[in-house]
C-alpha cells in the first residue's frame, strides 16, 4: 500500500510527508504544494507510524489512532482542527432510503465503516443515538474507509451507505445524499498531530493548516470549523 | 570465471531464498506461538477461516470439475482459435485484482450485464457467499487451467492413442489413460490455484464486500483487524502462512505417493524403452 521507505524522520532537506485521512484527500495537499500528502484510513496510518514510517504530521479522522499513537510517545499532543456531519448516501436512481429510518427496511442493503473505522463506529453511534439498531442487521459490508462504503454505493450495488458530508459533497452526481438529523449526529473531531520529534518543515506545515490557508481550503471542502 | 560462476550463482539464490523467507519468518517472530494459539479461539479469526475454507473448497470442486475437461479438450483438440481461445483464458492471471472484481460487478452485479437476468431468477450475487466463490473462480481457475493444459500436452501421445486402437472410448481414454499419466500436473496446478484463491483479496472485497461469518475471508480479516487490533491481524496472518505451508507440503507429500503409486510410470516407463 506505502511504498516510501522509511528513512529520516522528515530531517532537513527531506520534502515533508504528511499522513492524512481519507477525508481530507481534498484539503490536505492544499495546504503547501511542496510536501507529500499520503490518505489511508486513520488505522492503518496509525500502524505504519507505529511501524516506523517516515511522515511529519499526522491527520486522523477521530480521536482514539492519535490518542494511541501520544501514548505511545509517537507523535505530539493533537490538537483539534475541523468538524463534519454525517450523511446517507443512496444511488442515483433509487428510491430505496429517503429517511434515516428506511435503513431499517427489510431488503435494504446497507453497508457502513467497520469496526474500528471512524466513519462506521460514528455511523453506528447516530443509528443507536436514533433508535434505528435493526438498521445494522440490514448490512451487507463492512468497508475498510468511506471511500469503500461511498463506491459500493455509486455502483448501484447497496441501497444505502453513511458517509462523512465531505466524502458525499466530492462524489455529488454519482451519489444522492440527505443528511443524518442534528438531533443524531456523533461529535466528529480531526485531530492534527505532530509526528515525534517534530521537524521545522512539520511545524509550519501545522501552523498553516490551523491558520488561513487551512480555514479556506477546510471550507471550501465542506468542513465545519471546531469551536476551541 | 569457471570457479567465480558457481558462486554468483550460490549468491543469487541466498538472496533469493533470503528475500522470500524473512518476511514470513519475521511475522512468526512477531507472533509468540502461545498467541498463534490464542487467535483460533477468537471468533472472528475463526469464522473468518471457516468462511475461507468453505468458499475456497466449493469454488476448487467447480475449478476442478470444469477445468479438466476444458483444459483436456484445448490441450488435444486441434481447432481455429485454440491459441486465442488460451490466451483469453490466462488473461485473469496478469489482471489486478480489483480490476477483476470490477469486471465481476459489471457482468453479475445488480446493475450489471446480467444483472436483471439473475435478478428474475431470485439471485442476487453481490454481498453473498456466492460472490466470494465466483470472485475465487474468476483469479484462481486459470492457474488450474494452465497447468493442466501442460500437464496433459505432456502426456505421451502414443499412449492414448494405443488405447484407441485397443478399442476404448473416449471418456475411457480420457479417465483411465490420460488422467492418470497427467496427475502429478494437474496436481500442482490444482494446489496452484487453491492458494491462489485462499489469498484473494481484490476481486472479493469489491464483489462480495466484506461481513464476518458471511464473506470475510481470512485475508479480509487480517485487513479488517488492522482498524481494532494490530496483534489480531499479525497471528491471522502467522495462521494463514502456516495453513499455506500445510497444503503445499500435503500436495508435495500426496504427488510423490501418487507417483510412487500410479499406473503412469508402469505405463510410461515401456514407452520409453521401447
Amino acid at each position: 500500500m506505502l511504498l516510501l521507505p522509511a528513512c529520516g524522520g522528515g530531517s532537513g532537506s527531506e520534502p515533508l510527508v504528511v499522513f492524512a485521512a481519507s477525508s481530507l484527500g481534498e484539503v490536505a495537499p492544499q495546504i503547501e504544494p511542496e510536501a507529500t500528502v499520503v490518505l489511508g484510513g486513520s488505522n492503518e496510518l496509525a500502524a505504519q507510524l507505529r511501524d516506523g514510517a517516515a511522515a511529519g504530521v499526522f491527520l486522523s479522522a477521530s480521536s482514539k489512532p492519535v490518542e494511541e499513537l501520544r501514548a505511545a510517545g509517537i507523535v505530539e499532543r493533537p490538537i483539534a482542527f475541523a468538524s463534519n456531519r454525517l450523511v446517507v448516501v443512496t444511488p442515483p436512481d433509487d428510491r430505496a432510503a429517503a429517511s434515516l429510518a428506511d435503513l431499517e427496511r427489510p431488503g435494504t442493503k446497507v453497508v457502513l465503516g467497520g469496526e474500528g473505522v471512524p466513519v462506521g463506529d460514528y455511523a453506528r453511534q447516530a443509528l443507536r443515538a436514533a433508535g434505528l439498531e435493526r438498521a445494522l442487521t440490514r448490512v451487507v459490508s463492512l468497508e475498510a474507509d468511506a471511500n469503500g462504503v461511498l463506491g459500493k454505493v455509486a455502483l448501484g450495488e447497496a441501497d444505502a451507505g453513511i458517509v462523512y458530508a465531505t466524502d458525499a459533497r466530492a462524489a455529488r452526481g454519482k451519489v444522492r445524499s440527505f443528511p443524518v438529523p442534528a438531533r443524531y449526529q456523533p461529535r466528529i473531531r480531526y485531530y492534527a498531530a505532530l509526528v515525534s520529534p517534530g521537524s521545522e518543515s512539520a511545524r509550519r506545515w501545522l501552523d498553516r493548516l490551523l491558520g488561513e490557508v487551512g480555514r479556506a481550503a477546510l471550507r471550501r471542502g465542506g468542513f465545519l470549523q471546531v469551536d476551541s | 570465471m569457471t570457479r567465480a560462476l558457481p558462486l554468483v550463482l550460490a549468491v543469487a539464490l541466498a538472496a533469493v531464498v533470503t528475500f522470500l523467507t524473512l518476511p514470513l519468518l519475521a511475522l512468526f517472530l512477531r507472533v509468540p506461538p502461545a498467541e498463534l494459539v490464542a487467535q483460533l479461539g477468537d471468533q472472528r479469526a475463526r469464522e473468518a477461516l471457516v468462511v475461507s475454507l468453505e468458499t475456497s473448497l466449493l469454488a476448487h470442486v467447480l475449478i476442478l470439475g470444469l477445468g479438466t475437461p476444458a483444459a483436456y479438450l484445448l490441450a488435444t483438440g486441434s481447432f481455429r482459435g485454440r491459441t486465442l481461445l488460451v490466451t483469453l483464458l490466462e488473461l485473469p492471471l496478469v489482471l489486478p485484482p480489483a480490476v477483476a472484481g470490477l469486471g465481476l460487478l459489471a457482468a453479475f452485479g445488480r446493475t450489471g450485464l446480467l444483472g436483471r437476468e439473475l435478478r428474475a431468477l431470485g439471485l442476487e450475487i453481490p454481498f453473498t457467499q456466492l460472490a466470494v466463490v465466483v470472485a475465487v473462480c474468476f483469479v484462481a481457475s486459470p492457474f488450474y487451467i494452465r497447468g493442466a493444459i501442460a500437464a496433459f500436452q505432456a502426456v505421451d501421445p502414443a499412449l492414448p492413442a494405443a488405447a484407441r486402437t485397443l478399442g476404448a472410448a473416449p471418456l475411457r481414454v480420457f479417465g483411465r489413460v490420460a488422467l492418470p499419466l497427467a496427475l502429478g500436473g494437474l496436481g500442482a496446478g490444482s494446489t496452484l490455484a487453491f492458494a491462489r484463491g485462499l489469498g484473494e483479496f481484490g476481486a472479493t472485497i469489491m464483489f462480495a464486500g466484506s461481513l464476518p461469518g458471511r464473506t470475510q475471508t481470512a485475508p479480509l480479516a487480517i485487513y479488517d483487524a488492522l482498524n481494532t487490533d494490530f496483534e489480531v491481524a499479525l497471528a491471522l496472518g502467522a495462521l494463514l502462512v502456516a495453513f499455506s505451508v500445510g497444503i503445499l507440503l500435503t500436495t508435495k507429500l500426496l504427488l510423490s505417493w501418487t507417483r510412487s503409486t500410479s499406473p503412469s510410470i508402469t505405463l510410461s516407463a515401456p514407452s520409453g524403452s521401447r
